[in-house]
């Protein structure tokens, strides 16, 4: 029995670390951003033009890329 | 950054590097419409509400294969060195697949925290689509309350009350919010240049320094001329947004008179026809020129009509005494079909005095051909308009 407890106590730290993770991974607000040379560049979702599903510019690594922030007006 | 497309065309089918794109304007779809024009086809995100605090654009960043920023608005030297230096050696990192966030679960941890509150709106505009738009404008409001002098709150407020506008869940009201929002973030940090474009997109001629969306209409030219089908615009741009820079204001109209200078056609007091009127900027410096935007729509719940089988719409402003209006006569005209239900806009800037103070109201009215139902009676009706304008002279 105390092992299924210590399980579950796992389980539970487990669910609040992962919330936690997702939390802080979408968070916008910490903060600006930082854009900046040797930095990594901020990991945070936006919908794709094309589709509107979660995109991000880490999607991308293991490639050189070439960002560009625009507006077309 | 067309001048980017060609420069790494080489590279880019050579698989030596991928281009990707950030936007960081509030109509996402003129972006696509853009990138075909230009026959761009990168990979676009979209960040309306400017979550990544940009201060200007275009920003063009080399980022490396660990997702580090080597250089920003690099030379060609640079570049050239991007491509030839290899950042990672053997090991290769694992691209990370994005995911949306759990909205249920950012509601419950919203609370009473600015933070949070601000968080959950973002990802509802982000991820909820145009139904979530009244649950986002509610928790930026929440958030704007427990942190009133946040800038970027009050502006990603006004993209979420603009988007709003934009869509079918609009309320009454909300594209002013939008731009007393907008004005709210850029006297908090008047140094931010993508708020200021926003807010100048909707405003008067001389505030802008170079055009917004004159190139629309060449663009569909040039793609239809490839045989291709233009993509759709789902918000056309509006007359402000096609504004091309003038040298000065010309006040017009000056020597028409008042179609109804007694007042003597019956008004339209069922408000059959609702009209909302916006002024931008939110508050105007003595002697300066605001751009007034009218929109006038057929009660639905009323089952109101456009009658098409008369005249035009006709849009009259009484200019107080050293106003002046770049035309104080506006029409719409009136659509083939007898009988519909569009929303009619209509823009005009007006230039108040140097002396002016406080609230001024400027006298105007509408004059229109309204059906009370389908098959109900048709009515020629006055709706009165005024345009209040707030100035403030402390500015």
């Amino acid at each position: 029995m105390a092992v299924e407890a210590d399980m579950t106590d796992v389980l539970r730290i487990a669910v609040v670390l992962l919330s936690t993770l997702l939390l802080g991974m979408t968070s916008f607000v910490a903060g600006a951003p930082r854009i900046a040379v040797g930095e990594p560049f901020p990991d945070l979702p936006f919908p794709s033009l094309d589709d509107g599903r979660p995109l991000s510019v880490a999607a991308y690594r293991g490639q050189k890329l070439v960002l560009h922030i625009f507006a077309s007006w | 950054m067309p001048g980017w497309h060609k420069k790494t065309e080489e590279d880019r089918a050579a698989g030596r590097v991928k281009m990707v794109g950030i936007i960081q304007e509030q109509h996402p779809h003129r972006a696509r419409l853009f990138m075909q024009w230009q026959q761009m086809d990168w990979p676009i995100l979209v960040d309306r509400q400017n979550l990544l605090e940009v201060l200007a654009v275009p920003i063009t960043a080399l980022i490396d294969e660990q997702g580090i920023v080597r250089a920003l608005r690099p030379s060609d030297e640079e570049y050239s060195r991007f491509l030839e230096t290899d950042y990672v050696g053997s090991t290769r990192p694992v691209p990370v697949r994005a995911e949306a966030p759990d909205l249920a679960r950012l509601q419950e941890h919203a609370g009473r925290s600015a933070d949070n509150q601000r968080n959950y709106a973002a990802s509802l505009v982000l991820w909820g689509g145009d139904e979530a738009l009244d649950r986002a404008v509610e928790a930026y409001r929440e958030a704007v309350e427990l942190e009133p002098d946040h800038g970027p709150t009050h502006f990603r407020l006004g993209a979420a009350y603009r988007a709003r506008y934009d869509s079918d869940y609009r309320r009454e009201g909300d594209f002013e919010a939008a731009i007393s929002h907008w004005g709210r973030a850029l006297e908090l940090d008047p140094n931010q240049y993508i708020w200021r474009r926003r807010i100048q997109q909707y405003g008067p001629r001389l505030d802008k320094p170079y055009s917004f969306y004159d190139w629309v209409n060449q663009a569909r030219r040039e793609i239809e001329a490839r045989g291709e089908t233009p993509s759709v615009l789902r918000v056309e741009p509006g007359g402000a947004e096609f504004a091309y820079p003038s040298e000065s204001f010309e006040a017009g109209g000056t020597e028409l008179r008042s179609p109804d200078p007694d007042g003597r056609i019956f008004r339209d007091e069922r408000r059959l026809i609702r009209a909302e009127v916006t002024v931008v900027p939110g508050t105007l410096a003595p002697g300066e020129t605001g751009r007034v935007h009218v929109v006038l729509r057929p009660d639905l719940s009323q089952k109101a009509h456009w009658n098409n089988e008369m005249e035009d719409l006709v849009f009259w402003i009484d200019t107080p005494d050293g106003w002046q209006v770049d035309n104080r006569h506006l029409t719409v005209p009136i659509p083939p079909e007898p009988v519909s239900q569009e929303t009619r806009r209509l823009e005009f800037e007006i230039k108040c005095p140097e002396n002016a103070g406080g609230t001024v109201v400027v006298p105007a009215y509408s004059l229109y051909y309204v059906c009370e139902d389908l098959n109900g009676t048709c009515l020629y009706r006055r709706q009165d308009i005024p345009v209040r304008i707030e100035i403030n002279s402390s500015q």
